[in-house]
């Protein structure tokens, strides 16, 4: 057999039972160390492991029983064998309590020696398979407690909630989301069956479905529903299958969609919003053009060009929301697609300004541009900067009636830049002023003085200010006149 | 004498349109934008037939209008025409033989009306009503 060569160390202060031991261990195919006192073979044993010790009693600098209790100090699983000269009970007892395996009285011949050399290594055989399979076990355990740890950590912090339900109906398992979002605590639930604990009857009838499955085909049912404390859930309940193809219980993941439906309804409101807006418009112009083509106003040419020019107003309001509508979309896209830039804010706003000028002059309005002091570049996306200046200077001067003021203000402060843009117009009620930045909404004065707009421009504002971290306030006195106030964020530029 | 017509809309366009086919076809109208002023309007005058647009201000302003005048015993018997552009925005549509009877109108159309088919359906509520 190729095994390696069994080790053995002889510790022994009689020189002739030293070599005569390693002679004859030698002889018969062992490998042998020596030492003559406890201590030189403490040292060797905390060096190497040996297969077995041999060792005397009576020794000077360490003996034998010294040797045993530091033998057991360094827990080491050793076979070890005790000469003795004294071939006493009493001195076999002690070793064997100290840890010795076997005891060989002196004077011995080879064949004894060999004899308990060779049970020791059997039995050194014997504990080696014991730790491999200590060893394997604890891996194992450990393992498996890992294994199951990890895997509650992973159901626990799950963002959908988990209920593992058995054949019986109980309650298994109940991760804190489901306990959040069923608002039942585990406690109370683990061992309860479904039935007591949950209300909704169609989850129930889902569950005893799925636990009903024969050769299950492992079919999932999906089903929506609402809790009473008003969440919408959506659940996915699969029945767990066992190795033999049966039904062992179900789990149930619980999603909660509130959210995503609010969404949802918004978006189809908006959708039904903006297709009533963009038809009336068109039912106007039809209107018209019918009027026209019937021959109602053939005997009239004067009101028959007003009406084409209310049926141009009308179209042209169409694209002004067509427009609206594309910037809506424009910032609602991701900001990764825009260029960000250092920019001028004051440039940018005396850029919009003199865009708007004709058109101040038009009503003799006093449209004016006012610095302070030195203002910092601003990290933006230069045509939506362009964009929200330009919506709310333009609303100032279609609020403002004739001879009145518009008047920006640009100012730093300690870590922003300040933007005001001050009107002398009709003002905002109270009322008006918590919905202004709603989409589609319209104040009633500006509507009673029939004063065009889409109502999306300060939404679109609004947008562009918080997607560059800022924000946008009104202050406004109805009759009076309004102030917005853009605040972004100076960041330096890196 | 001619007859006249109430107009209500909050669209100043469409308030002109149906004014301008009403007035060619001999009416004399009147018009408001919101029901507030219509209801001053009502209080005021008499009139022979009243047009109703249903998407003003709120979607129950026109019922409420409409309700408004079935109370009052002067104008209890007025005909009421109701014009909507709501089933787009509701998906909700009426049946005048089976909402008549919660709706308290007389006929109603979806804007915008021909000429031709408001004169005519505003002849035949008129004839009915004498």
């Amino acid at each position: 057999m190729a095994t390696k060569k069994a080790e053995i160390l002889v510790i022994d202060d009689e020189e002739v039972i030293r070599s005569g031991c390693q002679q004859i261990l030698e002889m018969n195919g062992y490998s042998v160390a020596v030492a003559e006192n406890g201590r030189i073979g403490l040292d060797k044993i905390i060096q190497h492991e040996y297969d077995i010790i041999l060792t005397d009693i009576m020794m000077p600098e360490m003996d034998g029983m010294e040797l045993l209790d530091e033998i057991s100090r360094l827990q080491k699983e050793l076979v070890i064998i005790v000469i003795t000269g004294y071939a006493t009970l009493e001195n076999a007892i002690n070793a064997g309590r100290k840890g010795a395996y076997d005891y060989l009285p002196k004077p011995f011949n080879p064949d004894e020696l060999l004899a308990k050399i060779e049970r020791g290594l059997d039995y050194r055989a014997h504990l080696r398979e014991v730790q491999l399979l200590r060893q394997d076990r604890d891996r194992n355990m450990l393992e498996c407690s890992n294994e199951r740890a990890r895997t509650l950590t992973i159901i626990n912090s799950m963002s959908e909630g988990v209920l593992a339900i058995n054949r019986q109906g109980q309650i298994v398992l109940m991760n804190p989301m489901a306990s959040k979002i069923m608002r039942l605590s585990e406690e109370r639930a683990i061992g309860r069956t479904f039935d007591e604990i949950l209300r909704n009857p169609d989850l129930k009838k889902s569950i005893v479905s799925s636990l009903q499955q024969v050769q299950a085909d492992l079919r999932s049912t999906r089903l929506e529903f609402d809790t009473i404390y008003g969440r919408a859930i959506e659940a996915s309940i699969t029945p767990i299958i066992d190795e033999n193809k049966e039904c062992i219980g179900t789990v149930a993941v619980l999603i909660d969609v509130t959210e995503d439906k609010k969404i949802e309804k918004m978006k189809s409101d908006f959708v039904s919003y903006v297709a009533h807006e963009l038809k009336a418009p068109l039912g106007a112009i039809e209107g018209y053009l019918n009027l026209i083509l019937d021959g109602i106003t053939t005997n009239n040419p004067q009101t028959e060009r007003e009406m084409i020019e209310k049926s141009r107003d009308r179209a042209h309001g169409l694209i002004a929301l067509i427009n609206d509508l594309l910037d809506l979309s424009r910032t609602d896209r991701k900001k990764i697609l825009k260029e960000m830039r250092a920019i001028n804010v004051v440039h940018v706003v005396g850029e919009a300004i003199e865009f708007y000028r004709q058109r101040a002059d038009a009503k003799s309005l006093h449209l004016t541009l006012n610095s302070t002091g030195q203002v910092p570049s601003i990290r933006a996306n230069k045509d939506d900067l362009y964009r929200l200046f330009a919506n709310l200077i333009s609303n100032a001067i279609k609020y403002t009636p004739e001879n009145g003021d518009v008047k920006v203000d640009i100012k730093r402060t300690n870590s922003h830049v300040r933007v005001d843009i001050i009107d002398t117009g009709i003002g905002i009620s109270e009322e008006a002023q918590k919905h202004i930045f709603d989409e589609f909404y319209r104040a009633q004065n500006a509507v009673d003085k029939k004063i065009t707009g889409t109502g999306l421009g300060l939404s679109i504002a609004k947008k562009i200010a918080e997607d560059h971290h800022g924000y946008i306030e009104v202050t406004s006195e109805e009759g009076a006149g309004s102030t917005f106030r853009v605040t972004l964020p100076i960041i330096q530029s890196e | 004498m001619a007859k006249r017509i109430l107009l209500i809309d909050d669209d100043p366009d469409f308030i002109e349109i149906n004014k301008t086919i009403l007035q060619s076809g001999g009416y004399e109208t009147d018009t408001a934008s919101s029901s507030a002023e219509a209801m001053t309007k009502i209080g005021a005058n008499d009139y022979d037939l009243v047009i109703i647009d249903l998407m003003m201000e709120e979607l129950d302003s026109g019922f409420t209008l409409a309700y408004g005048i079935r109370d009052s015993a002067r104008t209890r018997d007025w005909p009421i025409l109701m014009l909507t552009s709501v089933q787009e925005k509701t998906g909700f549509s009426f049946d005048l033989a089976t909402d008549q009877s919660w709706m308290k109108v007389d006929d109603f159309a979806a804007k915008p009306l021909r000429a031709a088919e408001l004169l005519q359906r505003v002849e035949r509520l008129l004839n009915r009503s004498n």
